[in-house]
């Protein structure tokens, strides 16, 4: 194969596989509650069949993506789970407590496969899951004989050397001119092998483009001229040849019977949103132009024809922004769906630490931004693992000091203000203070003397390496995991506070912003230069005419609501080339009372929600900088950080010039 | 076409002299559009960029070695190279070739020059009688400054000059 084509048809295999791995993460987000559903039936007669039904259709899909990319480890533990449940839906035999255990153990098989697929490291072994599975379906095969492998009705013998091909053709005008569309590419295909399955698929610019999946024996310098005729193509799997359930995934539609789930959801990429978002922003500095225009237009326009002008602008303004929060919503995901799998976990952990634990969850519908919610998966997973290995007591322990045997655990997710608040808390032994208090002075973290409240304590417990665990627990690696919590939460702009009472509990409260993303800020020019300042740092914007600002020592000054301001002039912080004398200029006021200080900029030309993206390299670590977003120009523009820039105002500046 | 024993550079010119940065580490080139100054930034940190959606410091590469600054023009790039987990803008005079340099015509950087202030010189190859020194690029970026407590008044008007 030549070179240079290399990279597109690695293109185009990795975003099949980006597609299947969101794909297969949502089936496993399913089966995992839909296993839990599962548990309730365990030695009854009857199933809900619905939900095996569901359950089913999810190990049906899953054994069919998977094979689509060739994870035949996947396709099969899939496949073995579709046997046994086919098994339970004929009602051959009732659902064993070992039979959820095999079904939840291959799910975490699958989940482990999926996640090796992604980071290409090595494969688990999935053979003594496959053993379980087929050993349970087994067990009616006599009787019924329903081979535990459920033979494809489509097998048919497989030739040595036949591979899966994934093609895709695109069809252009060029391509027609020369006699070559859709029809005469499926052709060709045919002429090779088998086209097991072929869909229309729809490309970035919204081009229709034919995808075939083509099981061929014929060698790849057959089709590789093909390419030059619109058709890429990539290998399924490279090396491995077809196996016998490689059918069975091939197969169009899901085994005959089953209802499949209506699902409204749409995946979007989130850079998406954020070309949509700054469109959005793009409307709202047009209609402030318009806005504009029309003022100017009421000295010259009559008030019949003028006001029916503002009017509509008016409601522009109003749509626009309804527009905005409906695009921001759906950036929006519930918080519920990871609440659901911490209750998988907590299950799973209950019964190792041979704990008995009831999960109570609320809020389940508060919603957070995606990108938020990915990134709090890790530490709140940490925090529920601590919960019920070392915060809650044994059974025994518990009913000892007059607690219900089975102890709680309490997920709570709500809304305030502009923050999410979620909150872990278990209503277990509570931290021994004590003991923590002499682990840190032992190791130097505290000097003595110092009072332990709820945040000194957790200052220690989220220190590197601090443990209080006399020997090394597996789940929660002793103090490694506090610290990696603490720098998860503060990467995201979140806080964390502590509580906790001996005997009675603890409790982990996260506070999180809606979103990271995005925000509203105010667009302000300095010597030329365009910077952001977060609108909700901003009290006021005022106009201030140069002969109203009074020089009290080294400090500006102005007169405010009764009061003075001082004043910070940005382009003398930034060291900007000051030669706008003269003129009046805009001063946004930031905080209240005696911290208010004035930050003084050229002019302010507009408002706008942005996308904020991180200027995280150390070259671009100034003070005063948190950010930088675009405008719509290509350019950036840089958002500061007013609270570091103005307080203590005068600090700062002493700092700049030494 | 890759020959064993032989590595690709990009090689770009800085006042007269050729600097090759090995291929692998650049992301990718780019003319310099607009860069946005950051105010109070190390004086060979010219300002920010984007590139493909990530926020990029742009240097220099002549405030970096020493040259006076020169306007922007057609043919000034932008070589975004990779440097561990960072990204980061070379501003080059040109850059516009990609050649292959034998092994054995990469020589370590001669004693003369070896010191503190040119530990980024990796080497100097001879190719077709022409000098090309040969960068070790994490060295250029490492021996930034960070943002300076103060930045002298000097710097800061000659980043201003230039923009």
């Amino acid at each position: 194969m030549p070179d240079s084509d290399a990279p597109n048809s690695h293109q185009f295999f990795d975003q099949f596989l980006a597609d299947y791995l969101v794909e297969s993460e949502e089936h496993l987000t399913a089966l995992r509650q839909e296993l839990l559903a599962l548990e309730h039936f365990v030695g009854k007669p009857q199933i809900d069949e619905a939900l095996l039904d569901e359950l089913f259709r999810r190990c049906h899909t899953l054994k069919g993506i998977s094979g689509m990319v060739g994870l035949a480890e996947a396709e099969q533990v899939a496949h073995r789970m579709e046997s046994y449940l086919r098994v339970l839906r004929q009602g051959q035999l009732p659902l064993s407590e070992h039979g959820l255990e095999s079904l939840i153990a291959s799910v975490r098989l699958l989940e482990q496969i999926i996640e090796a697929r992604r980071s290409n490291a090595a494969l688990p072994d999935i053979t003594s899951v496959i053993a379980e599975l087929s050993r349970l379906s087994q067990n009616t095969d006599s009787d019924h004989g329903v081979a535990p492998t459920a033979k494809p009705p489509m097998q048919r013998a497989t030739g040595q050397g036949v591979r899966l091909w994934r093609f895709e053709f695109m069809p252009s005008r060029e391509l027609v001119e020369r006699g070559i569309n859709v029809n005469t590419a499926r052709a060709r295909l045919q002429e090779i092998g088998e086209i097991r399955r072929s869909v229309p698929l729809v490309k970035a610019q919204g081009q229709i483009a034919f995808g075939f999946v083509v099981a061929s024996s014929a060698d790849e310098s057959v089709f590789a001229g093909w390419r030059d005729d619109g058709l890429e193509y990539a290998a399924v799997d490279a090396g491995s040849e077809v196996t016998p359930s490689d059918e069975a995934l091939l197969e169009q539609q899901p085994a005959a019977g089953l209802p499949r789930a209506t699902s409204n959801v749409v995946r979007v990429d989130l850079t998406r949103l954020d070309d949509l978002m700054s469109l959005v922003g793009d409307l709202v500095m047009s209609r402030a132009r318009l806005e504009n225009r029309i003022k100017q237009l009421r000295t010259v326009l009559d008030a019949p024809e003028w006001r029916p002008l503002q009017e509509t602008s008016s409601l522009m303004e109003r749509q626009l922004r309804d527009l905005r929060h409906a695009v921001m919503r759906v950036r929006m995901v519930q918080i519920g769906e990871i609440f659901e799998r911490m209750r998988f976990v907590i299950r799973d952990l209950a019964r190792e630490n041979r704990k008995k634990v009831a999960l109570d969850v609320s809020g389940q519908n508060t919603e957070i931004d995606k990108f938020v919610v990915e990134r709090m998966m890790d530490p709140l997973l940490h925090l529920v693992r601590n919960a019920v290995s070392h915060g809650l007591e044994s059974s025994e322990e518990r009913l000892r000091s007059g607690k219900s045997a089975e102890g709680l655990i309490r997920l709570r997710a709500r809304t305030a203000g502009e923050r999410v608040i979620i909150e872990i808390e278990d209503d277990g032994r509570g931290i021994d203070v004590e003991k923590v208090e002499q682990r840190a002075r032992e190791r130097g973290l505290i000097a003595p003397g110092t009072h332990i409240d709820d945040d000194t304590l957790l200052d220690i417990i989220t220190a590197p390496t601090f443990s209080t665990q006399d020997k090394a627990n597996r789940e929660s690696g002793r103090g490694v995991g506090l610290d990696v919590v603490k720098n998860s939460v503060e990467e995201l702009k979140a806080s964390i506070s502590l509580w906790t009472e001996r005997g009675r509990g603890t409790r982990f409260s996260i506070h999180l912003p809606l979103t990271l993303a995005i925000a509203d800020v105010l667009l302000a020019l300095v010597e030329g230069q365009t910077f952001a300042v977060p609108q909700a740092a901003v009290q006021e914007i005022i106009e201030v005419e140069p002969q109203a600002v009074s020089v009290l020592e080294n400090n500006e000054v102005i007169s405010y609501r009764g009061g003075v301001l001082p004043l910070v002039r940005l382009a003398k912080v930034f060291r900007l080339a000051a030669n706008g004398g003269g003129r009046s200029f805009h001063v946004f006021v930031i905080g209240s009372g005696p911290n208010a200080a004035g930050l003084v900029v050229d002019r302010v030309i507009g408002q706008r929600e942005v996308v904020v993206r991180a200027a995280s390299d150390p070259l671009l670590q100034v003070p005063g900088i948190s950010g930088a977003t675009e405008i719509g120009d290509g350019r950036v523009v840089l958002i500061l950080n007013v609270e570091k820039l103005l307080l203590p105002a005068a600090e700062y500046e002493q700092r700049l010039s030494g | 076409m890759r020959t064993p024993g032989s590595e690709t550079f990009v090689i770009m010119e800085i006042a007269g002299t050729a600097y090759g940065v090995h291929s692998h580490s650049v992301q990718q080139l780019e003319m310099v559009e607009s860069i946005t100054l950051v105010p109070n930034a190390a004086p060979s940190v010219e300002g920010v960029v984007f590139s493909r959606g990530n926020v990029v410091p742009a240097i220099s590469l002549r405030a970096r070695f020493g040259f006076e600054k020169i306007p922007y023009d057609l043919r000034t790039r932008l070589v975004v190279i990779s440097s561990g987990t960072r990204l980061v803008g070379l501003i080059a005079d040109s850059a516009r070739e990609y050649i292959s340099i034998p092994a054995e015509a990469i020589q370590p950087p001669p004693e003369a020059i070896t010191g503190a202030s040119v530990n980024y010189v990796q080497g100097v190859a001879t190719v077709g009688g022409r000098v090309v020194i040969i960068l070790n690029v994490d060295e250029v970026i490492h021996g930034i400054a960070e943002p300076p407590p103060d930045g002298s008044p000097d710097s800061v008007s000659d980043v201003q000059a230039s923009m």
